[in-house]
């Protein structure tokens, strides 16, 4: 979760603005202009950060948005007279917004390596339509003759053809925008954003439309992107078509990273190291002329040198802020309001499942009643996890249908299914990593805000899950700093606090020790009080000790459904675990 | 015959190939082992038996460098130390491992996987040359020319021991041998398994058709929840049918 | 139609000296698994090399013959000073470093051979044009570069299909760790994929020296048009990137004929286009 900054960073972002808010006392119109500039790139790195830092998505086409919005500014700009800044500033933001809207629209579908080709295809097609026609002066660039002003009443209240003027504009820009996205990102929506880029399968698997979240996220970014660009603008008057190339995506990646991925204000560190450390090695007087003659060399090293030293960025060495400690409603003890609806009942009839003419799961009818706890066991490949992705909607069935408390869910999409109370977990560790313990939970219980719930509601959903769980006093911990057996609890907290009633834990013992085995096993009693839970798992002391029933899968069949004793005397059971040994017993 | 090589010579009497100590590994969410010792004699065969998750396929990649066996560790094979060495070091030092999944690549033919490891062993044997793989799997001959994800699994499996005879292992193990194929398929595969160890080859094999292992094992070792519950002849295993159900039962 | 039918020509050339730019980016990125930025500057080097080389030797071929074990062993290096920390970091940080080393490049290339362009001069003997129709004539060199191109392509297939190194290639691809447990050190095959990448796209910047003004920026352009290349035919895929190559080479030329304007635009559209029917590239993800 990204946090407020701590003192030493908040005592360092004023003694900057107010070295910035001094320079027209203290330096030239140069120095006036360099440091303009700055916050203009300042805005738009931090913009990228929001897809970089806060969404996980590497965009590198991010300046097609910071230019769309410099040449907007030369759209609504007369021939002979500036523009309304009000006006310009809009048009900026919304081109550059409406791009990225389009832009999005694809790219969010991707991933990876293809997420970043899509975003650099778009913003170099952008380039080439800006460079290779006569749009907006083509390969020339456009001039901006009369910067934007407000005019109120007859009387110039903002001029942008004023340096000054530009400056403070910028830096409060700049101020504001830093304040707006911090809360944006703090706020559900940007929970939602930080659970997508720890892990988007767990996202989605609790209920949220990842994807459009994450176009919603783009279009923001690049918004913003494109405000900054308005100013970059106004700073010379003059739009360049590589403004919107890939270098300058690059570079605005490499201020990312340099200042530290994910924390807003280390963009704008990067931002500003960045441009100071370039603007030192070219000049002479600092670094000698050797150096200063070769820059880029200098530059390069550099930027190595942080890449492979600080992974974490400059912000990495800087204190981080702790996390608010969680505290527990005061209601917290009207938790049962949060579960009041009963647990569901789960059939599944003739369900088949098969790949390319290879039946995984072949017609499987059964039952599993509400308030109890069902074991689904076979040998590996028996089809298990294909048997409870049919369940969840992550894959279709090929035949047979699905009934939760009697209605038809067969068809319904995994988010889908996922609102209708279906939680799982999954056999790899499925925390949300830089998260705490309670964030985790409250990401969560923000998944019944669909269902209606309220606010309380939720706080009251975390509070019970972390008191049913245990893990109270780890509320504060990062969630990647818990012992192996405390994310598996975590993990089913968050499906309780998601409000999830039938549970499908996928191996949730696979790695435990003896005690957390105990430990785990009693907590999934208690929570078979009010949850339907099936739990798919190798342990089999566990699953005897703990199941009440259990169905076996041997080749995609339920080969037998019954209770644990049931199980334990069932011949063609005994074969698929000992093979041809089944018999020996007789014999013996 | 193999009981009765049992019953003549107790395995443990046989020289050790493989020597491996205080194994200690939590690799999040693999199954942990707890100070796990292990020892393959030559020309034995061992069977490692024990139910899903307690440790197995752990055991087998940590003992071919895919894993790290902990600090403590040691994995002395042929006289040398291996643990910490990087997996292609110990699959040159003699080790071969024919995965759960079989591993085959999909992309290069049935010959083309059978010749990419070919190489003489550790000691400068080529016992193991194309044309005697392919004799041992006569069905590999036939398809020499189909890509590997055009095989049905009875022919990846025999694909799969065949390329990791290829490299002239002086150890041979098998993760689930003959897991997920029919039963005709399964008793060929016993018999190449069969067939390879009697030419003094030292095997490990993973499997859960305990019947089969009992032929052709000389000892079993059952693993639960990290640690070795049981070690012995198959008289021994035969004569505790409560340990058994105990450890690999329902 | 003269016209179009040589920008076909050029099209095809231009699409085999694109093919042996991107073979390389693909075969690093769907072995080693790093996005190499760098990429583009290794072309752009191959082309100041056989600039100097040429100069040396006085003709580009024997500058080519040079230039080959120095882009390997400069392959070698790089990866053994950059690239090998980058397996286990995120794209991110891959795109990070390879680009400072863009930086550099282009500063070292701005210290041995300034801003200005240069020619390399085409070998005598490979001068002129040749006739094709009554009126239309070719030039030789470009004819020769398609012909030398078209060949190493076929060398390359044949590389990859028929010898032990692009058997073990095709293997790491698909399979990593087995490679491993059959023994061979993945070190050692990054090493040598990564120098041959480097290679491929080193001597593409050589052969295209003589035809292209040698200029500073000549890397960017065809770094771009690879990872294009690369996307659409698939990643890891040789022959997707020789498909890949002759479609966006042909249609570039074709581009500048018919939509002058937009040529930039139809190669990046024809990209996305592919990304929405088919988001795995033409050829999956599979080296065969």
């Amino acid at each position: 979760m990204i946090r407020l900054p701590s003192w030493p960073v908040l005592l360092l972002l004023v003694v900057a603005v107010a070295v910035f808010a001094a320079l027209p006392w203290m330096a030239g119109l140069y120095t006036v202009k360099f440091a303009t500039r700055i916050l203009a790139v300042a805005i738009f790195v931090m913009s990228l950060d929001i897809l970089i830092g806060v969404t996980g998505l590497v965009g590198f086409g991010h300046a097609a948005f910071f230019g769309l919005g410099a040449y907007a500014v030369w759209f609504v700009t007369p021939t002979d007279d500036g523009a309304n800044l009000l006006v310009a500033l809009a048009a900026a933001s919304g081109l550059a917004g409406l791009g990225a809207a389009v832009v999005g629209f694809f790219a969010v579908r991707t991933r990876g390596f293809y997420f970043i080709m899509v975003t650099l295809a778009a913003s170099q097609m952008m380039f080439a339509l800006f460079h290779d026609t006569r749009i907006a002066g083509g390969s020339d660039g456009a001039s901006i003759d009369v910067k934007p002003y407000l005019e109120i009443a007859g009387r110039t209240v903002l001029d942008f053809q004023n340096r000054n003027t530009l400056l403070w504009f910028a830096l409060a820009g700049l101020v504001a925008a830093y304040a707006l996205v911090l809360v944006l990102v703090r706020s559900r929506f940007g929970r939602v954003l930080q659970g997508l880029a720890a892990n988007e399968t767990r996202m989605n698997a609790l209920g949220f439309d990842g994807q459009r979240y994450k176009w919603a996220a783009f279009v923001v970014a690049g918004t913003l992107a494109g405000f900054a660009g308005a100013l970059f603008a106004s700073i010379d008057g003059f739009v360049p078509p590589e403004i919107l190339g890939w270098r300058e995506s690059g570079l605005a990646i490499m201020m990312v990273v340099l200042g530290g991925v994910g924390t807003l204000w280390g963009s704008i560190l990067g931002a500003v190291v960045y441009s100071l450390a370039e603007e030192v090695l070219k000049s002479g007087h600092w670094v000698g002329p050797l150096v200063s003659e070769h820059w880029p060399i200098a530059m390069g090293v550099f930027l190595i040198a942080a890449v492979l030293g600080a992974p974490k960025g400059l912000a990495g060495l800087f204190p981080a802020r702790p996390a608010r400690p969680w505290r527990a409603p005061s209601d917290a003890d009207r938790a049962e309001a949060a579960a009041t609806t009963p647990a569901p009942m789960l059939e599944v009839a003739g369900l088949s499942r098969s790949f390319g003419g290879l039946s995984a799961v072949s017609e499987v009818s059964v039952a599993f009643a509400p308030n109890l706890i069902h074991a689904v066991i076979g040998p590996n490949g028996a089809g298990k996890t294909t048997f409870t992705n049919l369940i969840t909607g992550a894959l279709p069935v090929s035949a047979g249908t699905i009934r939760l408390d009697g209605s038809d869910i067969t068809g319904l999409s995994a988010a889908a299914k996922a609102r209708r109370g279906i939680g799982r977990s999954f056999q790899r560790t499925n925390i949300l990593g830089k998260m705490t313990v309670a964030e985790n939970c409250a990401v969560a219980a923000q998944a019944r805000g669909s269902a209606g719930a309220s606010r309380a509601e939720e706080e009251r959903a975390v509070a019970h899950a972390l008191a049913a769980v245990g893990l109270v006093d780890r509320a504060d911990r990062v969630a990647t700093s818990l012992s192996h057996g405390e994310q598996r609890q975590l993990e089913i907290a968050m499906l309780m606090a998601s409000g999830a009633r039938l549970l499908i834990l996928d191996e949730p013992l696979a790695g435990s020790g003896p005690e957390e085995t105990a430990r785990l096993t009693a907590l999934l009693r208690d929570l078979a009080a009010d949850h339907t839970i099936l739990l798919v798992e190798h342990d089999m002391d566990a699953v005897f000790s703990c199941a009440d029933t259990i169905s076996v899968l041997v080749n995609g069949r339920l080969i037998a459904h019954g209770s644990p004793d049931d199980i334990r005397r069932d011949a063609g059971v005994r074969e698929a675990y000992l093979g041809r040994f089944a018999g020996l017993e007789d014999a013996a | 015959m193999s009981l009765a090589l049992v019953a003549d010579a107790p395995a443990a009497a046989a020289r050790s190939l493989l020597e491996a100590t205080a194994i200690a590994t939590c690799h999040g969410r693999t199954p942990c082992l707890r100070d796990v010792a292990f020892r393959v004699g030559e020309g034995e065969t061992v069977s490692l038996l024990g139910r899903n998750g307690m440790g197995k396929t752990t055991l087998l990649r940590t003992l071919t460098g895919l894993l790290s066996g902990g600090p403590t560790a040691s994995i002395r094979f042929a006289g040398r130390e291996l643990s910490g060495a990087r997996p292609a070091v110990i699959s040159r030092a003699g080790i071969a491992l024919v995965p759960e999944g079989r591993g085959i690549f999909p992309n290069l033919t049935v010959l083309e996987n059978l010749t990419l490891p070919a190489r003489r062993g550790p000691n400068g044997k080529a016992e193991w040359t194309l044309a005697r793989v392919l004799d041992l799997f006569p069905r590999l001959a036939e398809r020499r020319d189909n890509w590997g994800d055009q095989l049905s699994g009875g022919e990846q499996q025999m694909l799969s021991i065949g390329r990791a005879l290829m490299t002239n292992p002086e150890l041979l193990m098998l993760d689930e041998a003959t897991e997920g194929l029919a039963p005709k398929v399964r008793d060929e595969i016993w018999a190449t398994i069969r067939a390879v160890a009697a030419t003094g080859m030292s095997i490990v094999v993973v499997d859960k058709n305990l019947e089969d292992l009992f032929d052709l094992a000389d000892r079993h070792v059952v693993l639960a929840k990290g640690e070795i519950v049981f070690e012995g002849t198959t008289e021994d295993l035969k004569a505790d049918p409560d340990l058994v159900h105990r450890w690999l039962g329902v | 139609m003269d016209l179009v039918l040589v920008q076909i020509f050029n099209g095809i050339q231009y699409g085999f000296l694109i093919f042996l730019a991107a073979s390389g980016l693909t075969l690093v990125f769907g072995i080693l698994g790093v996005i190499n930025l760098a990429h583009g500057s290794f072309y752009m080097l191959g082309a100041y090399m056989a600039l100097t080389l040429t100069q040396m030797t006085g003709d580009v071929f024997l500058a080519v013959a040079l230039g080959i074990p120095l882009a390997v062993a400069f392959g070698a290096v790089i990866e053994w000073a950059f690239v090998r920390h980058l397996y286990a970091r995120d794209h991110l940080q891959q795109v990070l470093l390879t680009f400072a080393l863009i930086l550099i490049f282009n500063e070292v290339q701005r210290i041995g051979w300034g801003s200005y362009p240069h020619s390399v001069p085409i070998p005598s003997y490979l001068s002129g044009s040749i006739r094709l129709t009554d009126t239309l004539a070719y030039p030789v060199y470009r004819l020769a570069l398609t012909a030398i191109c078209a060949a190493l392509a076929a060398a390359m297939f044949l590389v990859i299909q028929k010898t032990k190194i692009g058997r073990l290639i095709r293997a790491g691809e698909s399979n990593r760790e087995m490679t491993e447990l059959l023994g061979f050190d993945s070190r050692l095959l990054y090493r040598v994929v990564f120098a041959a990448g480097t290679a491929l796209a080193a001597l593409a910047g050589m052969l295209a020296a003589p035809v292209e003004s040698v200029y500073p920026g000549i890397g960017e352009r065809i770094l771009i048009i690879s990872f294009v290349v690369v996307v659409i035919g698939g990643i890891g895929s040789i022959k997707g990137a020789f498909l890949g190559s002759l479609v966006i080479g042909v249609a570039d030329a074709l581009g500048k004929v018919f939509l002058p304007n937009l040529a930039g635009v139809v190669v990046y559209a024809m990209m996305a286009a592919v990304l929405v029917a088919r988001p795995g590239g033409l050829f999956g993800r599979m080296v065969r």
